[in-house]
């Protein structure tokens, strides 16, 4: 062998080293959950693992954050990240959990329902890493963009036809690490599928009344700035809406197929006493019609593709040079969870839950500097 | 060699460009095609309507029409019919509501309002697809005229309740209305206002939803 093949062997092998070790370190990085800060008024933090045994140890177990309010009163959970490249969802979670004083009843947060989904990245889709805020205090805080379903590394391999266990229906394979296929889930099931159990038994157990399901969806799909709302849900739905509409939001109101299986909004409904509502949020990092996809993109919702999209009339929400920033669709979903709580209460007087602190729609967005938006302003909520 | 550096190159080329058309087709990767579709189409056929609705004149309702017994029924499945009939609360009337609501439905009823808004979640839902819908609301309708019913057409979802699918069913409820009532946000190309206009019926727009109720009361007996 020649002096010169063994240097460049060796130059080589330093190389490939030195990219194996730096990307390594980043994909176990990625594992390690982000830092939250509940607000003082948090009773009690429990793990998902506490309702189903079998997640101990896993990807999907995660914490369940317990506020409990002076007067008893109804109960309701707030489930974030079901989707963990729907940014809003989560964030909103975060910022309820990181404010919020429950003054009736009780509410679980799980900021993170899916977690084995913020360990990963969808492949090819060029999402950011992280997203950074700067808090109330000055100091850095960082939250994962994961993937829309779980680690194919904690729930492999997919299968070609996922078919949901209670139904029958059939999906794509990959569709079996969506976690919002797989409710009500089963306890001998996949790990999507025990995760989905795991959240049914806290209800169960908890005897939650009102659930809510935060998401964001690409502005090109037809559900979004959208509630979807089992049937029982209704009259206290169309309350609530009136409330947003009041509130300068515009939302519509859709009603859950009932031939749709495996998401929140149906099987919730169907399995357990709970009242279960969705949100969407618009989010361009997640569509189709995207340019760059970065952290900018992901916190200001501004995208120069959707504009022109929506000139053509291609989208199903107003798009603008503005875009939707991470306040105003968190905003959102905040406002929606005070507005609906409010309703649900009003009409079942029997299981009240009210609480304060929680940033609406106005506090979030419309009354800020828009040169805040797009994270800024955001930050100034976290502890 | 300089061949050899240009195949290498052409086909790194090529690898690049066709991973980057690999997007993930999964979840809702159908919808944004069938999404583009249906918008481009929607706003092909509100441009055709727009120009005559500019010129159409019409007048909102000068004296009450309608009298109770209600019934209330959905035209597209849309929750719509849900937040009209909690704009029915606000004023303490108490409609009755089916949202697949036939000629049988009627009953005693004396007058019947249609929510117009079209729903893909809502027709699942409902196990319907559009045309059925459209089948059923004409056979409702034409039944309410024979028995003298009022019918008031309302689309309080404004823009959200536009595009291909809503606007199918806005034309069919227009068509047999005696008063209608809209969201001014839906009504932005002057469509109903050209349907209300061609029908001469008296039509009311609003700003806000949140504004119908003093409206629908004063339509009421």
């Amino acid at each position: 062998m020649g002096k010169k093949n063994v240097i460049s062997a060796t130059i080589c092998l330093v190389a490939a080293l030195t990219i194996a070790t730096v990307t390594g370190k980043n994909f176990m990085d990625v594992k390690a959950p982000d830092t939250l800060h509940p607000s003082a008024n948090v009773t009690e933090t429990k793990m998902l693992s506490d309702y189903f045994g079998d997640l101990k140890g896993t990807n999907s177990d995660t914490p369940i954050y317990v506020f409990k309010g002076s007067k008893p009163g109804g109960s309701m959970l707030i489930l974030g990240g079901t989707h963990p490249n729907e940014p809003a969802g989560y964030l909103a979670a975060v910022a309820f959990l990181e404010n919020v004083k429950v003054d009736q009843g009780t509410v679980y947060v799980i900021p993170r329902a899916c977690n084995s989904g913020f360990t990963n990245n969808d492949a090819q889709e060029a999402s950011p890493q992280y997203l950074h805020f700067t808090n109330k205090n000055g100091q850095e805080r960082q939250f994962r963009y994961g993937s829309r379903a779980a680690n194919p590394v904690d729930q492999w391999p997919d299968p070609d036809v996922y078919i949901h266990a209670g139904s029958g229906q059939q999906l794509s394979g990959s569709e079996t690490r969506n976690l919002n296929r797989c409710y009500p889930g089963r306890p001998d099931g996949n790990l999507m599928e025990k995760t989905a159990y795991a959240i049914v038994q806290l209800i169960k157990n908890e005897g939650v009344d009102l659930t809510f399901d935060l998401h964001e969806s690409s502005p090109e799909y037809p559900v979004n700035d959208a509630t979807v709302a089992h049937e029982k849900c209704m009259d206290f739905a169309a309350e609530g809406m009136l409330e947003l509409q009041m509130e300068g939001i515009n939302m519509s109101l859709e009603p859950s197929p009932t031939n749709l299986h495996g998401l929140t909004h149906r099987e919730l409904g169907d399995y357990t006493n709970t009242y279960p509502i969705l949100m969407e949020a618009p989010n361009a990092s997640q569509g189709r019609l995207r340019g760059a996809t970065n952290e900018e993109m992901a916190l200001t919702g501004k995208d120069k593709f959707y504009v022109s999209a929506a000139k053509l009339g291609f989208v199903y929400v107003p798009y603008d040079e503005n875009g939707h920033p991470i306040e105003e669709r968190v905003g959102r979903h905040l406002q929606g969870i005070i507005e609906y709580t409010k309703a649900f209460s009003s009409i079942h007087s029997d299981k009240p839950v009210s609480f304060e602190n929680v940033p609406g729609y106005e506090e979030m967005f419309t009354d800020t500097d828009p040169s805040q938006l797009g994270g800024p302003h955001f930050g100034s909520f976290l502890n | 060699m300089k061949l050899k550096k240009g195949l290498a190159f052409a086909a790194a080329l090529m690898m690049v460009v066709s991973m980057a058309a690999c997007g993930e087709t999964g979840g809702t990767s159908s919808a944004p095609q069938s999404a583009a579709k249906s918008t481009a189409s929607s706003a092909a056929t509100s441009g055709a309507t727009s120009s005559s609705a500019a010129s159409a004149s019409v007048q909102g309702l000068k004296q009450p029409i309608a009298e109770q017994p209600i019934l209330l029924t959905s035209v597209g499945q849309s929750a719509d019919v849900e937040m009209v009939k909690t704009l029915f609360k606000k004023i303490n009337i108490d409609p009755t509501t089916d949202h697949l609501a036939t000629a049988d439905s009627i009953g005693n009823a004396k007058t019947l309002v249609l929510a117009i808004g079209g729903s893909s979640k809502g027709l699942g839902a409902a196990g319907i697809d559009a045309d059925q819908e459209l089948a059923r609301v004409a056979k409702l309708v034409d039944a309410a005229k024979d028995k003298g019913l009022t019918i008031i057409a309302m689309h309080t979802g404004g823009q959200t309740r536009r595009g291909e699918l809503s606007d199918k069913f806005i034309k069919p409820a227009f068509e047999k209305a005696d008063y209608a009532i809209v969201v001014a946000d839906g009504d932005k190309d002057g469509l109903m206002k050209g349907l209300a206009a061609s029908e001469s019926i008296p039509m009311n727009t609003v700003d806000k939803i949140t504004d119908v109720p003093d409206i629908l009361k004063a339509a009421f007996k």
